[in-house]
């Protein structure tokens, strides 16, 4: 048995090499100087161990505070409607008619391109003078144009619409390689007893796509809680902080003011929020798997 | 799967060998910079360096366009003492932050006060911290008011002075000119930066300040901010500009203007150059440029702006770098990029050039603003205070049933705290 | 026929929502300078190749794509190679700690990307491999083992053990039956994992920002992301470059869809 675990280890030696040095080591950094203060523009206050501090002044910080419910009302309102759109999507394409090649290929096409790329093109449509938004909206009429980003209330949503065209195509390609394995047996069978399409999609599919869509909302989550490229080109965090999700405060306190000991701790309280999510999550997940293996 | 194995082998050997960066024998000199839309300003210079100290090179690196993520990129090489960068740029709100942590080299032995004072004021100052000076300024800007002559003339209005009138003069040209498209005043709004520039613009015409350097106390909360403040977002925002400025950086904000969609427009020089354009403006040769209004009881106030050349602390070869920095500042080389790029320089002297005035002749009004900007308040904290006075100024923009009072109070409590940072701050 | 007509909507209505903002920025990059920025917006462009020039001669565009292609070529190879192996150690070798091994590779996956930013370049700088493609990738790597890790380990629990037990009683040694019975079966496992890791380098750009500076080793989005004039936004080169940049992944998604939703079916097979 040691000679077969010897084996294994060297086969998972390239990988841990790599997550040790660059993931790792990077991630205990960032805790150790999480309890330290260090600011980087003023050396003479050297680095010193404030021990809880930081995460105390995080606790107490207005404007932290509106950061995690800016990210959470994005986490909470992305999520369903990637869910929703994908599992639509997945569904068409699950269909079998002429032409499904093409439409998988488009479908993948938003998710294709860079963030970087789509943020800037998302700015140009929902610009306040020669932008598509307004133009579907309001046609040639420019007295009538909106604002989206330059309101707090709408700027929120057009981050939302950006990141959701981005991944509704990759949730939909996850739910609907969970489509493909249920057998049609199993369609068969209730068409046969009579089911109308509607019973059959409760009965049938949903309840046998659970793990890809508990898969999807896994990693969809513990992405949209680190969500920041989109913010850095679309609004910098504004108008009025109403689009500051904690990435992007954490990386304005390290990378702009050189708070490097707050700006870690922030990064901490990210991590702390995904591990809870991802552990409610996967307890339902193996609920749900207990359930299926025991039928 | 034989294929599918060399190709493997392909990209990994391809990968190993390809070359990272790996300097010339002769020797090197790293400048970072943010690349620009002409070769005039960089690469020619640069070229003329070489060719006249044969056996250097120049290893132009390029960082992002926006100051902000410039610093970032900047930052992070000097906090890790890298000893890879030589010369740098510096945005003109950075030599306080620089000189304090140690990142920017001290340059006095190599600019002499004397030599100091052929340059334009204010950028020198913004460049000196605590009796020392830490870079050598290149090019200047400072805010402007533009404006559409032709519909100031029909209306047989004279420019205006103070920003009361600049509100009446608007609101009666839009109400006359019955144009839906139309609005009056276009300027940055965004929570960025560029907010600062233009609040500050407001506050400090009014005899009101962003805080109290002597005394390391905010000032948001006095009467004459809180005024001015008050000012833009009851009579500007929503009324003589639309809302869609509080998303504005300067690109979008002069795109409205060169279409001919704004009386009053309030940007840095280079505008003017972009709305005499035929080619990107439909209103070539309408436009009138003047300094900034100002409120009554007060004076006119423009924002600096521009870059400086540093040298890093952990740079290697100090000697050198100083050439090469003396080399691009010097009246030559600058009266050389002014010609061919059109930017303002930072030596008075180009100002009283024949040359240049002829081809440029808005240097001259220019050289009156630029008499009168104002540097943004020089410390080493200047980042985060800018962000909370970015986040005060956008809320209250932004939201307008907010309590202007109480936000700049909270506004003001913040600045406070990290002001008090720096209380006990050595000499660098 | 009812059923024809309904998904010949909802295609529709799909491929509008995906195609849509792009084809308004194609469209945009064919523009003239003047109608660019027009109020209110054209929508036809008189065809004007002016960006695309620029773009590819001023601002060096197949350059980036050509570092995008390697950077991301490189991590992705040695990636799926690197984990398909420590996939197969965890699926296959029964150790007591391999769940634990895969929950700690998801907790890496949760942290902001912005917070280790630093202390990895650090890192690159001390092994002096700032402003190197080893540099990058090696992030990269790092950053993508996680994902392909899980998707592979699932893969390989799902190939049955007959045919490989069968090999080694023959005498073949554990990576030979690795290499060559199970790598073959699990071609869409690979592929899939493959396809995630290289999109997600190819789209990745903070640590590129950060590590490559010099012009000549840049990525595409670090290339876009630096179109930004000083005061001017050229929309025009932005839209040509991304149209440009993107044509290839198009192409590429295009000939490979089936293999793609194959290999990610294939995954969940066994029920």
């Amino acid at each position: 048995m040691r000679s077969s675990h010897r084996l294994a280890l060297l086969f998972l030696l390239p990988s841990l090499i790599f997550v040790g040095l660059f993931a790792l080591y990077p991630i205990f950094e960032s805790f150790r100087l999480s309890f330290y203060r260090l600011i980087l523009n003023l050396p003479w206050l050297g680095q010193k161990m404030v021990g809880w501090e930081n995460y105390v002044d995080l606790w107490t910080d207005p404007v932290a505070a509106e950061s995690l419910r800016t990210t959470l009302f994005f986490v909470v309102t992305t999520i369903p409607l990637e869910l929703a759109l994908g599992l639509g999507m997945a569904l068409v394409m699950n269909e079998a008619f002429r032409g499904r090649g093409l439409l998988r290929a488009i479908v993948l096409i938003p998710w294709a391109i860079p963030t970087v790329v789509s943020s800037q093109m998302w700015r140009f449509v929902f610009n306040d003078r020669y932008g598509l938004f307004n133009f579907v909206l309001f046609g040639g009429d420019a007295s009538r144009y909106l604002a989206p980003l330059a309101d707090p209330t709408l700027a929120p949503m057009a981050i939302i619409v950006a990141e959701v065209w981005k991944t509704a195509p990759f949730v939909a390609l996850i739910l609907l390689a969970g489509l493909q394995t249920i057998p049609d047996e199993l369609y068969e069978a209730a068409s046969i007893d009579g089911a109308t399409a509607w019973q059959k999609f409760r009965h049938v599919t949903l309840p046998l796509i659970r793990p890809a869509l508990l898969l999807a909302l896994l990693f969809r989550t513990i992405d949209a809680l680190r969500v920041f490229d989109l913010v850095f080109v679309m609004t910098q965090g504004g108008p009025a902080d109403a689009t500051n999700v904690l990435s992007f405060y954490g990386y304005k306190k390290i990378f702009a003011e050189g708070m490097v000991g707050y700006g870690s701790a922030i990064a901490v309280g990210v991590f702390l929020v995904s591990l809870i999510l991802s552990l409610a999550y996967l307890r339902v997940l193996k609920a749900n798997r207990l359930e299926g293996t025991s039928r | 799967m034989v294929y599918v194995r060399k190709f493997f082998r392909s990209i990994a050997l391809l990968f190993l060998l390809a070359p990272g960066y790996s300097p010339a024998a002769e020797t090197t000199l790293r400048f970072v910079t943010w690349k620009s839309e002409t070769a005039q300003m960089w690469d020619q210079p640069i070229a003329d360096f070489e060719k006249q100290n044969p056996g250097v090179k120049i290893i132009r690196e390029i960082g992002p366009q926006s100051s902000t993520q410039l610093h970032d990129l900047i930052t992070q090489k000097l906090k890790n003492r890298d000893t890879e960068m030589d010369v740098f740029v510096m945005d003109v709100i950075w030599p306080a932050e620089f000189a304090s942590a140690g990142w920017a080299l001290p340059l006095d032995r190599f600019f002499a006060l004397a030599e100091q004072k052929q340059f334009l004021d204010a950028p020198i100052q913004a460049n000196r911290y605590r009796g020392q000076v830490f870079g050598v300024p290149l090019f200047v800007d400072a805010g402007l008011l533009y404006y559409r002559k032709d519909l100031l003339e029909k209306y047989r209005m004279s420019p205006p002075r103070t920003w009361p009138e600049l509100v009446e003069e608007a609101k009666t040209i839009l109400a006359r000119e019955k144009d839906p498209q139309l609005v009056g005043f276009s300027g940055q709004f965004k929570q960025y930066e560029g907010l600062i520039c233009n609040m500050m613009e407001y506050i400090l015409s009014n005899g009101g300040n962003l805080w109290d350097d002597q005394h390391l106390v905010s000032t948001l909360n006095r009467p004459r901010a809180l005024e001015a403040v008050r000012f833009v977002r009851d009579r500007i925002i929503g009324q003589i500009a639309h809302r869609g400025v509080l998303a504005y950086e300067e690109p979008e904000s002069l795109v409205l203007f060169t279409e001919g969609k704004a009386v009053f427009h309030r940007n840095w020089p280079y505008a003017w150059n972009v709305a005499n354009d035929p080619q990107r403006s439909k209103i070539a040769g309408k436009v009138g440029m003047m300094p900034l209004p100002f409120f009554p009881g007060g004076k006119g106030v423009a924002a600096l702006g521009g870059w400086q050349l540093a040298i890093s602390r952990f740079s290697k070869k100090s000697e050198l770098a100083w050439r090469f920095v003396a080399f691009m500042a010097s009246h030559a080389m600058q009266k050389r990029v002014t010609l061919s790029t059109g930017r303002a320089p930072a030596r008075a002297a180009l100002y009283s050039d024949r040359e240049v005035l002829d081809q440029l002749p808005q240097l001259k009004s220019l050289w009156e603003i630029f008499k009168q900007a104002v540097p943004r308040p020089t410390t080493p904290v200047y980042v985060p205070l800018s962000n909370i006075m970015q986040r005060y100024f956008s809320s209250v923009l932004a939201l307008p049933h907010t309590n202007v009072d109480k936000r700049a109070a909270l506004a003001a409590r913040d600045m406070d705290r990290v002001l008090d940072l720096v209380r006990e701050a050595p000499a660098p | 026929m009812k059923r024809a007509a309904i998904l010949g909507i909802f295609s529709v209505g799909i491929g509008v929502y995906c195609l849509l903002p792009y084809l308004w920025f194609a469209l945009t990059s064919w523009k003239s300078p003047a109608e660019l920025t027009a109020i209110p917006p054209k929508l036809i462009p008189s065809f004007h190749w002016d960006f695309y020039r620029s773009a590819l001669e001023e601002r060096g565009l197949l350059r980036y794509i050509a570092n995008s292609i390697i950077v991301a070529g490189a991590a992705t190879c040695i990636t799926v190679a690197i984990g398909s192996v420590a996939a197969y150690a965890l699926a296959r070798f029964q150790l007591p700690w391999t769940r634990a091994y895969l929950l700690l590779l998801l907790a890496i996956s949760m942290f902001p990307q912005i917070a280790i930013a630093g202390p990895v370049w650090n890192l690159l700088n001390h092994l002096d491999w700032l402003n190197t493609y080893r540099g990058v990738v090696a992030a990269y790597i790092a950053l993508s083992l996680p994902l392909a890790t899980w998707i592979l380990t699932t893969f390989f629990h799902e190939v049955p053990h007959e045919i490989e037990e069968a090999a080694l009683i023959d005498g073949c040694s554990r990576f030979q039956a690795f290499y060559k019975i199970v790598l073959p079966i699990s071609a869409p496992g690979i592929f899939t994992a493959a396809l995630l890791v290289f999109i997600n380098a190819w789209n990745e750009f903070f640590f590129a920002l950060i590590v490559l500076t010099d012009p000549n080793l840049q990525t595409l989005p670090v290339g876009i992301a630096l179109f930004p004039g000083e005061y001017t936004m050229p929309w025009g080169e932005i839209a040509a470059a991304s149209t440009l940049a993107t044509l290839p992944l198009i192409l590429l998604t295009l000939l490979f869809q089936r293999g793609i939703v194959r290999g990610l079916a294939a995954g969940a097979v066994k029920g």
